[in-house]
């Protein structure tokens, strides 16, 4: 601030006076200056990090974008101007990057048929469905290989040349233009392949990898537009794609079978609809299709509408039963007479200090009909995971148990910070303790945990894991393998989108966006709500 | 499983829309698929009980590529150790570098990695995983020369192809046989009502608790379930002419099979069959002496050999009405990837290297599956019982489908058995109701 004009403030100024920049008027230290300059040119050593690696990884879209955030840095940090920006910046970027990207890419593959089958373009698609159509020449025979270039060229970019050994031991060298005899007779021969010829320099395993790409696209032409091929170092094959794709036309006819095919949905399909389609499918822009089938699809649509009720069932049934749980607890334990609470407390917490993941495994086990210790010691004979009911108590239960220590801790927090005076004075105008609890103690209370319930109700809506390892969903007593009774809607997506039939993730971004819209719509009133109780204070 | 870049981030999406502060979305996906029932094939059973402790050489941290390293290899953490050994001797023969990688889920960590572009040369894993790695053009073809594929078993070749291309290298086959506990059951079983009676004494006598323990689970096990559908001849896919599994002929309605449905319904009602004995508790049931017999493969036996039981392998037992009960049968294998880097140096090494007697010798020592190397079995069988064991329980086995339709078939199917043996449903009824599942579900696949 050293160019502002204004002259140094003198005397009383208020400190701030609604403008906290007059505060720091004067010269800046020169260790903070230091510190600012290391402080940019180490976000831009990592952002030059960043786009090295990005750019090895061939993404060069995204190493022109993280170009573009060290200029902001640097422009942002580096000058004296946009002061808001310099608070706003990392949260800017932050959100960017790990909130509105995400929602862009599910929105991106929702209209997409991006899934098993359909992951490459369709360029890369079909030329993989043409590499998988080589075959053998019937009747060739394999032949041993040496890759060499000219003695004198670099083999790192020296014109390949294949050293070829027939079944029969005679030698032969080819090239991008044919076979020609090697007769050479300083040639030799070792276990199959050529080790040594007179003008040509044979590359070793390393030495060929590296050229892998050059390989990959080298094959020395053959009657029949067939074309001889190295698989590794040592063997070489005469092989011929049996596809030929007509790009004009956009069909692929398989040179053998005379099988025409035609690109329909998204893959080569034979066009007389005979027979299989080729394997490899290609990624295309679906439009609302996947919208569409999560609300036309049968199956699809009423295990939506099920698994959506009993979603909110299980979220709201999770926060209530742990919320009264937890405040009860959090009464009891906040009474001054009990002796030992801190021990007690501390005992509670531990269903919370042990992982989901652990504890989840157990309930499972304690839950098995035969074998558990839930059925052993109450010697019923609860199918726990087999009745659609049995296991949303038991989803419940867990939940419950895994979930009250939480309630517990913020209802005790809470309720420690409600003024003594409030309730003494409550306590003089005669009131008894339900009616405390209901006028004094619960609005408090609620202006303090109100937006946690609201939190936990959001996140045990898509408490995924806890449903994923006690049931995986199931039971599935409708007979439908993809619809499950303690399936909640991320769980089906998941589904949907990995576990199932065929992994499909335009079909699973779709569901995951519909799940979006509700969480929101059913959490906005939450929050409006909880506004609200804020105003009792 | 875990499992996708997309789906995590689907998942994060949701979470912060939720704003529930917590990760719970995303991040669990490797554990979840673990447990999955869905994607059930012969690797769901051996990932769950094996878990062989890795040497130091072989890096246990979340697999990446190492960009030094002139080969990668991802293997699960049984075979990793034993893939690094016989990597090492290939490493040292041509003097490169090459890197063993553990991956919990190689088929989903690959994926994944694959659609990032991050994907390791080879691979190793199941062979019903390659429709769908075709499907997604994810490994490549390899060329085997005749005079190699000749060596090896018909059913491990016919594993390594789809649509007549071969896309691996084969080093074992493993199926589900009858581990009899020698103690309880002195004698084999040579019927189904032999090994019943067998197990209820044991069960009346109170030294068991259960007559066999198979797993079905709550979601059932179509892998687990299908040798009492094939006993009448009944199974999944009916064969085209060439011999490869056709998805149009869906035969989980047919007759046959339901018998064998007819058969998982009685077989539940006599409490020999238990929804309840699944991954978690079969192989323990077992090793404690709870019961005499379990219908298990390779995968299982370190865990009895650690608890000290004395156990025999013996053929699946015969059926009353039908013949003997079929088991699928698994190849496990190597893959070379589509985008493989070091392309020349993976092929050479699978298709050069993996196929020698003597590599395939060394990987016998991955779950002490047979050598799908005919040279490599009759070496090792010299040594260890239970390879001949184990090979004579498979000698009719099926080749479990690899066509990426089979993925439809797990979900349904396993609750099918599941709903049959624990008698909530009719077997008949059922069992055509999964049909209809299935078709469905493969149709809106392609």
């Amino acid at each position: 601030m050293s160019t502002d004009p204004s002259p140094e403030p003198t005397g009383t100024t208020p400190s701030g006076a609604g403008n906290p920049m007059l505060f720091h008027h004067g010269k800046t230290p020169a260790w903070a200056l230091a510190a600012k300059w290391i402080l940019i040119a180490l976000a831009l050593v990592l952002c030059g990090y960043i786009a090295m690696r990005l750019s090895d990884l061939g993404y060069t879209m995204w190493v022109v974008l993280v170009a573009f955030v060290a200029m902001i840095i640097l422009a942002v940090y580096g000058t004296k101007r946009a002061v808001p920006m310099k608070y706003l910046l990392p949260g800017l970027i932050l959100m960017l990057g790990l909130q509105i990207w995400p929602i862009v890419y599910t929105g991106a593959t929702a209209f997409s048929n991006y899934g098993q089958g359909h992951l490459a373009t369709k360029e890369e698609a079909t030329a993989q469905d043409i590499a998988y159509s080589v075959q053998q020449v019937a009747g060739s025979k394999p032949y041993g290989l040496a890759v060499a270039v000219k003695d004198g060229e670099p083999v790192a970019t020296g014109e390949l040349y294949f050293l070829l050994t027939d079944p029969a031991g005679k030698n032969f060298v080819g090239d991008a233009k044919g076979l020609t005899p090697l007769t050479d007779p300083g040639v030799k021969v070792e276990s199959g392949s050529i080790s040594t010829a007179p003008g040509y320099r044979i590359l070793n395993l390393r030495e060929a990898n590296r050229r892998s790409k050059d390989l990959a696209n080298f094959a020395v032409p053959t009657a029949n537009g067939g074309g001889i091929k190295a698989s590794g170092i040592s063997l070489a094959f005469e092989g011929r794609p049996t596809l030929v794709w007509d790009k004009k036309a956009d069909t692929i006819t398989d040179s053998q079978t005379k099988q025409v095919y035609v690109a329909r949905g998204a893959r080569w399909v034979p066009k007389d609809g005979q027979g299989q389609p080729l394997p490899v499918g290609w990624k295309e822009n679906v439009g609302f299709q996947n919208f569409k089938t999560v609300f036309t699809d049968p199956t699809l649509r009423t295990g939506f509408v099920k698994v959506f009720g009993w979603n909110l069932a299980f979220a709201a049934l999770s926060v209530l039963t742990t919320f009264i749980l937890g405040m009860l607890l959090a009464l009891l334990l906040n009474d001054p007479r009990i002796k030992g609470r801190g021990l007690y407390r501390s005992l509670l917490i531990l269903p919370y200090a042990i992982p989901v993941f652990v504890s989840a495994l157990v309930w499972q086990s304690m839950f098995n009909q035969e074998f558990g210790l839930v059925n052993n010691l109450t010697h019923l004979n609860v199918d726990w995971f087999g009745n659609t009911w049995a296991a949303r108590s038991a989803v419940l239960l867990t939940n419950l148990w895994l979930g009250f220590p939480y309630m517990f801790i913020v209802c005790t927090g809470a309720l420690q910070s409600i003024p003594d005076d409030v309730m003494e004075a409550a306590r003089i105008d005669g009131a008894s303790p339900l009616r405390m609890l209901r006028s004094i103690i619960m609005p408090l209370l609620l202006v303090a945990v109100g937006p946690l319930l609201i939190a936990s109700f959001a996140f045990n809506f898509n408490n995924f894991g806890l449903i994923q390892l006690l049931t995986g969903g199931g039971p599935f007593n409708t007979g439908n393998a993809q619809i499950g009774s303690t399936d909640l809607l991320i769980n089906m997506a998941y589904r949907l989108a990995i576990n199932g039939t065929s992994p499909n993730y335009g079909l699973a971004s779709a569901v995951a966006i519909i799940i979006f819209f509700i969480v929101a719509v059913i959490s906005l009133p939450g929050f409006l709500r909880s506004k609200a109780l804020e105003e009792v204070n | 499983m875990k499992r996708s870049l997309v789906v995590a981030l689907a998942g994060t999406a949701l979470v912060l829309s939720g704003c529930g502060g917590s990760s719970s979305g995303g991040g669990n996906s490797s554990t979840a698929s673990s447990s999955s029932g869905g994607s059930g094939s012969s690797s769901a059973g051996s990932g769950s009980s094996t878990a062989a402790a890795a040497p130091t050489s072989v890096s246990t941290d979340k697999p990446q590529r190492d960009a030094n390293a002139d080969l990668v290899i991802w293997a699960d953490a049984t075979a990793a150790p034993v893939v690094q050994k016989l990597a090492d001797k290939f490493a040292a023969k041509n003097g490169i570098k090459v890197a063993v990688q553990i991956a919990n889920d190689v088929r989903g960590q690959y994926e994944t990695a694959f659609k990032a572009g991050q994907a390791p040369d080879v691979i190793v894993g199941a062979h019903d995983w390659l429709g769908e790695l075709v499907a997604n053009g994810a490994v490549a073809p390899l060329q085997v020369p005749a005079s190699v594929e000749s060596g090896f078993t018909k059913n491990a070749v016919a594993a390594t192809k789809f649509n007549n291309q071969t896309y691996a290298v084969p080093y074992g086959v493993e199926n589900l046989a009858l581990v009899r506990n020698t103690a309880l059951a002195p004698t084999a079983p040579k019927t189904m009502d032999d090994l019943i009676k067998a197990g209820t004494a044991c069960v009346s006598s109170k030294k068991c608790t259960n007559i066999l323990s198979n797993q079905v689970g709550k979601q059932g096990n179509a892998y687990n379930a299908y040798p009492f559908l094939s006993a009448f001849g009944g199974g999944i896919f009916g064969t085209k002419a060439n011999g490869d599994y056709d998805p149009n002929n869906l035969i989980v309605d047919s007759p046959n099979t339901l018998k064998g449905a007819a058969l998982l319904a009685q077989l539940g009602k006599q409490k020999v069959l238990s929804t309840n004995i699944d991954d978690t508790n079969a192989d323990n049931l077992f090793a404690t002496g709870k019961t005499p017999f379990e219908i298990t493969g390779p995968w299982s036996l370190p865990a009895f050999q650690k608890a000290g039981v004395k156990y025999a392998v013996d053929p699946l037992p015969t059926v009353a009405g039908g013949g003997q009960m079929v088991p699928f049968l698994g190849v496990q294998m190597f893959y070379v990837s589509a985008k493989a880097k070091n392309a020349t140096i993976a092929q050479q090494f699978v298709t050069n290297y993996v196929t020698t007697k003597d590599a395939q010798v060394q990987l016998f020592q991955v779950g002490k599956r047979p050598p799908a190397l005919t040279a490599a079995y009759d070496e090792v069988a010299k040594t260890d019982p239970d390879v001949a064991a184990w090979n004579t329980a498979g000698k009719n086995g099926k080749l479990m489908p690899n066509i990426p339709a089979m993925n439809s078939v797990w979900g349904p199917l396993g609750q099918a058995e599941a709903d049959v043996v624990s008698g909530k449903a009719q077997p008949d009824a059922r069992f055509k109701k999964a049909a209809t599942e299935i078709s469905a579900a493969i149709k809106s696949g392609k």
